[in-house]
């Protein structure tokens, strides 16, 4: 086994000297913990039709991932039944076309996708949010995307996938770290921290075309972007006065507002829908969360439970705000809602950290240190995205585009 | 047969490293680095950082084994394009500028690739940026150094162990940073002659969990 390991090992080096190939660094998904029962049972049945994916194979396993469902082979009895057929045709190459029936028969959906080959797994996405959202009321989750960064100890990547792991794509490359990937709200830009040149600074970079900007590099430390709600503006961390200040910054007219005033630390800024600012600072002697409003003024402190409670991520609608929470040394993902005030832990324990939400808020991505998780915001479904290599500071994609 | 597939791998590392030698390159990978001159701060062109569009290239990477690599820093690699040889490049090819950092974590080293000697780091305890009694003759002899060849100018490099948030271990690395440049401050040494970058977590001294690593990581490294 090792052998092979090192085998392995060798040839991926082969590979690099004589650049015949890539490396393919796969990441799959595996559900750890279902709801109860298991799910919805529905029945998938292979796709026929000779098509180079496999399409039922994937909204089988996109269906699984929500923990929702529990799909069956065909002929077992379920709950709904989904058939279909992806075959050479049409203007682009291939024809999908599924149908998702009840038990007793009755038709739900029934579409028909013309498509090229390299967009029948999209395809196969698509249609798993379709089936989902008709099923369940709410917006699918096989369709987005992820970043986060991989890497360390001399080569940090900036990777963005497809919500499930599947065709990761490094979109920058650095020598120096790379940090606190933030997607725009419309999901075409990431704002990250880049160390290269040997300093921090806050980087714009356009994930279709590969453009970048410099936003920040002012002396000391530049961290933890954030986009504000319409995507005009930034949020960050500057301690270019003293102590680390949170700052709010118009993209198009370059206007820099410092929104704290504190000699503790005040970092991790994220927006809520109407424009306040929840943020980590250890102003009253151990890191907690606050919340300012959109132009600075007095700190509301939001939580209360223990002695280290940071990196705020927020539900899209505004309502739960999920963060790192350490109880008995090890971290938690905890979430407290905003209205009810109630807080729950949503993790076992481990370094659970830089949690992230999901664009249609039920769940939460989140780095145990190595690898990358997701909870669900009721604790009831949890899976382990099984990077063969390593995974850190996720950032779940809006719906975007 | 370990043996074998090992010397292969050097034999291998060797040639990638002979590669990237012969076109004094630091990536050969294909790609043009993005241009990124003329903006603040940034690094040079061709230099630590390449950028790429979602659907141009590497569509794949080389995943990084966390628990070290064979050849030493060989992590490099990345798909890239056709006729890429981008494995290696960053085998002790990132120590330009503050030397701090060679060839990444190798094995489970707690060496490393950091070049810092013994007698430049301050150590710090847990949640903590207190000088510690130990830290102090370190502090001492640097600041002697820098006030007698005032010329030198030293980077105060504060690293926090892996536990907690990133950003906010950024905070504290600079914090420790702060506390050293303070101390030697009060020893005489010019502000002039200090900057300070704090790292956070993202370069550790030494890999693996448990507290004795734990404890080298949490440092303040006075690199010149």
């Amino acid at each position: 086994m090792k052998a092979i390991e090192r085998m392995t090992k060798f040839v991926a080096i082969l590979i690099g000297v004589f650049g015949m190939a890539i490396v393919h660094a796969q990441i799959t998904l595996d559900i750890t913990k279902g709801v109860d029962g298991g799910g919805i049972p529905i029945s998938v049945a292979p796709f026929g039709g000779g098509a180079p994916e496999d399409v039922a194979g994937i909204i089988a396993s996109d269906l699984k991932r929500t923990g929702k469902f529990a799909p069956q082979s065909a002929g077992s009895r379920a709950d709904y039944s989904v058939t279909g057929q992806a075959a050479p045709g049409g203007a682009r190459g291939y024809v999908v076309q599924f149908q998702l029936s009840g038990a007793q028969g009755g038709q739900l959906l029934n579409l028909s996708f013309d498509v090229p080959a390299n967009q029948l797994r999209p395809v196969a996405h698509r249609i798993s949010d379709l089936i989902y959202e008709k099923l369940t009321g709410e917006k699918g989750l096989a369709s987005t995307r992820i970043a986060y960064v991989a890497g360390g100890g001399g080569t940090w990547y900036l990777i963005v996938a497809d919500a499930d792991g599947q065709n990761p794509r490094a979109i920058l490359r650095s020598s120096q770290p790379i940090m606190s990937p933030a997607w725009s709200p419309d999901a075409t830009k990431l704002a990250y921290v880049s160390f290269e040149g040997r300093r921090p600074q806050i980087v714009v970079q356009d994930v279709y075309s590969g453009a970048r900007r410099v936003v920040s590099a002012a002396p000391g430390i530049n961290g933890a972007p954030a986009w504000s709600p319409n995507g005009q503006r930034l949020a960050f961390t500057l301690s270019k006065d003293g102590s680390p200040e949170i700052y709010s910054f118009d993209l198009a007219t370059q206007n820099l507002t410092r929104l704290t005033n504190s000699s503790a630390i005040n970092t991790e800024p994220v927006w809520l829908p109407d424009g306040s600012i929840v943020f980590t600072s250890d102003r009253g002697g151990s890191p907690q969360l606050y919340r300012i409003g959109p132009g600075g003024g007095a700190a509301q402190r939001i939580t209360f439970e223990g002695d280290y409670n940071a990196r705020p991520t927020v539900s899209p609608d505004g309502r739960y705000i999920a963060f790192m929470h350490r109880r008995n040394g090890s971290f938690h993902i905890a979430v407290i809602d905003l209205q009810t005030r109630q807080f729950r832990v949503l993790t076992s324990g481990g370094q659970a950290e830089s949690p992230s939400f999901a664009p249609n808020g039920k769940m939460i991505i989140y780095s145990n240190g190595q690898r990358l998780e997701a909870v669900s915001v009721d604790g009831s479904v949890k899976q382990d995205l099984a990077l063969r290599g390593n995974g850190r500071n996720p950032a779940w994609a809006p719906y975007g585009r | 047969m370990k043996t074998f597939v090992r010397t292969l791998i050097a034999a291998a590392s060797l040639a990638v490293l002979a590669s990237c030698a012969s076109t004094g390159e630091n990536t050969t990978d294909g790609q043009t680095p993005q241009d990124v001159a003329g903006q603040p701060g940034t690094a040079q062109p061709g230099q630590e950082a390449y950028s790429y569009g979602y659907n141009q290239a590497p569509g794949n990477y080389e995943s990084y084994d966390a628990s070290g690599g064979g050849g030493g820093g060989g992590g490099g690699s990345s798909g890239g394009g056709g006729g890429s040889s981008g494995g290696g490049a960053y085998a002790g090819g990132g120590s330009s500028g503050g030397g701090a950092y060679g060839g990444g974590r190798t094995g489970q080293a707690v060496a490393g690739g950091n070049v810092v000697a013994p007698d430049h780091i301050v150590y710090f305890s847990f949640d903590s940026s207190e000088i510690l009694p130990e830290g102090r003759p370190i502090i001492e002899s640097n600041a002697r150094n820098l006030t007698k060849n005032q010329r030198i100018v030293t980077q105060l490099e504060g690293h926090t162990d892996e536990r907690g948030s990133p950003e906010y271990n950024i905070a504290l690395g600079e914090r420790r940073a702060n506390a050293v440049r303070q101390a030697l401050i009060a020893l005489g040494v010019s502000p002039q002659q200090i900057r300070v970058i704090s790292y956070g977590e993202e370069r550790p001294a030494a890999s693996g969990y448990g507290e004795q690593s734990y404890a080298l990581n949490r440092r303040v490294e006075i690199v010149y």
